[in-house]
């Protein structure tokens, strides 16, 4: 990383690009002036439905609109936020990236380490025109102040993946989960923090138990945070003899967990991306009987974001691209199950009634939740920096012998 | 005079790169071990890290969980590896198909290898179900839990597949080039094939071996994809630990990862030079 960086010293120099006049100029004339130039599309490059979205449509379509050509570069958020933070030591300021995929506690190193260009999306049409922006989840990424630093992408939300063949009933809170797991021992886990949908799931259960409520405003400390979520913390290890392995060990990853989902060695998995399973149903890897499922007081959510490095080349054109992200069209498209199923962020209600007919024909499929009963149970996350203290509670307290 | 340096000039390129990453990187992970990160607003030098890490108990289980499951592959690979060296020797003219064959783990990735183990030795692996279909077991839950465990036999396991035929495979080179003559003089005295071995075989193999115990220990002990995949959630090895600490979005927890990494480099540094000192008492023979 750091020989990456020092190479980019040598090959960019230090020159400055001149961008006072971007907050001067009206949009349109940024969009002109995009015209013609190439936008580095920097971020996580696992899954293959949303390189081929990127790569596919979104490459495509905004070459023939604005002629602008997108690269994109898969690289984990962390690589990335390491890569900036490297150059920002370096103050290298002409980077590479244009545009980066962030959200929670990456966005939140970014801004307290001033990774970050803007505030910039009060300057974006669609934005202007499509986003509720008092809305709780595009003004704040895990409880972490948005203030125009980042543009929404789109939206996840915790599902349960079930076999209904198995499960008849699906719990509805944690006690239904817990006498779920009574009757049927070693066939309910779920996977271990750090992992991410595992680490949701956790605090899906701490919700349900103690209400999201608690987590408003709360310090950060350890002691404060281990009082508050004990409730759960004894709940966990009520459920944790029950559960695959009697609890000792947890899959240590959700790939591995929705693996032993698909070869019959759990009956429920667990999904942030409400139409990936699906998905999952239709290349065979799920049985045709799997359905999704939320419990009754309401499943966590996230917005994903898009973000301008501090030193993009061409923020102009990184603009461009994120304003042209945030399209019906585009949001849209991508809200299709068959080509990768991202919920969409821009308002219900600031859509006109032959957009909102864009959204409502797309086919979802039996297995998944329509996006309006997720939006109406839909739970904030917590703040970035809880959910490392919440997952070291969790190791200490929960598995082991 | 020219001569001398000729060679070193020539590499200097190249290890002029490596030392840039090799020391800068070392070099930063100290610094930052020592509680001085300027990014995260932490300006001071402070033991205070090295105390907690070294006074948790977590880590304590970590560190002995690594030390354990990298010692026991270890040993165990290099005394099959030897074990399968040397019969692969004895049948030097023969089939040669195994020569070839033996050495396919070693350029398989270790993550690949995980796969493999997985698929064969998870309860709803191949193992299992075939235990199942000749009615040794009556379910998958039978099936003794050899991954996620924390003897790390699924660890473990994994290692053996790829470190027995890298052993093998440096041994062997030295073993095709030791001379016959060699054993049939130690039979001609009276030798038996056992001490032939022990007292021929063996002394002359001990730097080869010496070096791939080295280089596999050291290796599994600061890896992390294998423990990360067949691990145990508690406790985890030193790499997986570390690399948790290192993406806490609170950059002042960077300095605990720094002391876990160097910690790892630490004791690695060491062996190397407890093999370096070994080596020379060995290279006699």
């Amino acid at each position: 990383m750091l020989v990456l960086s020092i190479f980019n010293l040598t090959a960019c120099g230090k020159g400055k690009i001149d961008e006072s006049d971007i907050f001067q100029k009206d949009f349109e004339e940024l969009v002109e002036e995009a015209r013609g130039t190439t936008v580095t599309f920097y971020g996580w490059g696992g899954s293959g439905q949303t390189n081929a979205w990127i790569d596919g449509y979104l490459t495509e379509s905004i070459k023939k609109d604005y002629d602008i050509k997108v690269k994109r570069v898969g690289m984990n958020m962390d690589e990335i936020l390491n890569k900036l933070l490297n150059e920002k030591q370096l103050d290298v300021e002409v980077g590479n990236i244009d545009v980066i995929w962030i959200n929670g506690e990456n966005f939140f190193t970014a801004r307290e380490n001033d990774l970050l260009f803007g505030p910039f999306t009060y300057k974006l049409d669609n934005f202007n025109k499509y986003i509720d922006e008092n809305s709780l989840d595009i003004r704040y990424d895990f409880g972490y102040p948005v203030e125009g630093y980042e543009a929404p992408y789109g939206k996840a939300q915790l599902v349960m993946v079930y076999d209904s063949e198995k499960i008849k009933d699906p719990p509805e809170n944690y006690r239904e989960l817990l006498e779920l797991a009574k009757s049927n021992p070693g066939k309910i886990t779920y996977s271990a923090p750090p992992d991410f949908t595992g680490s949701a799931f956790i605090r899906n259960i701490i919700y349900d138990i103690i209400g999201y409520e608690s987590f408003t405003n709360l310090e950060l400390d350890e002691d404060v945070v281990r009082n508050i979520i004990k409730p759960a913390i004894d709940y966990l290890r009520e459920l944790k003899p029950y559960l695959w392995r009697e609890g000792v060990t947890y899959p240590s990853d959700v790939a591995l967990l929705n693996n032993m989902y698909s070869d019959g060695e759990v009956w429920m998995t667990l999904d942030y991306h409400p139409n990936s399973p699906y998905g999952k149903i239709l290349t065979g890897e799920y049985s045709d009987s799997t359905r999704t499922h939320i419990f009754e007081n309401g499943a966590i959510g996230n917005t994903h974001f898009l973000a301008i490095p501090y030193n993009a080349p061409n923020k102009k054109g990184a603009m461009a691209l994120i304003d042209y992200i945030l399209s019906v069209e585009s949001q849209a498209s991508k809200y299709d199950p068959n080509i990768w199923g991202d919920l969409p962020v821009l308002d219900n209600e600031k859509l006109s009634e032959d957009e909102k007919k864009i959204f409502s024909s797309i086919k979802l499929g039996e297995a998944t939740i329509p996006q309006d009963i997720l939006f109406q149970n839909r739970l904030p996350e917590v703040s970035a920096e809880i959910i490392p203290l919440i997952e070291k509670i969790w190791i200490e307290e929960i598995p082991g012998e | 005079m020219k001569d001398k340096l000729k060679p070193y000039i020539l590499l200097s390129p190249v290890l002029l790169i490596i030392a840039l990453v090799f020391l800068s990187g070392i070099i930063m992970a100290i610094v930052q071990s020592f509680g001085y990160f300027r990014v995260a607003g932490l300006n001071e030098f402070t033991l205070r890290y090295y105390r907690e890490v070294l006074g948790s108990d977590s880590f304590l289980s970590s560190l002995s969980f690594s030390l354990y499951t990298s010692l026991v592959s270890s040993i165990v690979a290099v005394i099959f590896g030897v074990l399968l060296a040397n019969t692969i020797a004895k049948y030097k003219n023969g089939n040669n198909v195994i020569k070839y064959l033996y050495g396919i783990p070693i350029i398989v990735p270790h993550i690949v290898s995980v796969l493999l183990v997985y698929n064969i030795l998870s309860n709803t692996g191949v193992l299992p179900r075939i235990l199942y279909g000749i009615g040794i077991i009556n379910s998958a839950s039978e099936f003794p839990s050899l991954l996620y465990d924390e003897n790390g036999i699924g660890i473990i396991i994994t290692y053996l597949w790829k470190e027995i035929p890298f052993v093998a495979f440096t041994t062997y080179t030295v073993l095709a080039r030791i001379s016959d003559e060699f054993l049939e003089v130690a039979s001609d005295l009276g030798a038996t094939n056992k001490q032939a071995f022990f007292h021929v075989t063996l002394p002359l193999l001990m730097p080869s071996i010496l070096s791939s115990f080295i280089i596999i220990f050291a290796f599994s002990f600061g890896a992390y994809e294998v423990p990360l995949l067949l691990g145990p959630t508690k406790p985890k090895a030193l790499a997986v630990q570390a690399f948790i600490e290192y993406s806490n979005p609170v950059l002042e927890n960077r300095p605990y990862a720094m002391v876990i990494n160097v910690i790892i480099t630490f004791i690695s540094f060491i062996l190397a030079s407890i093999y370096y000192r070994l080596f020379q008492k060995i290279h006699k023979y």
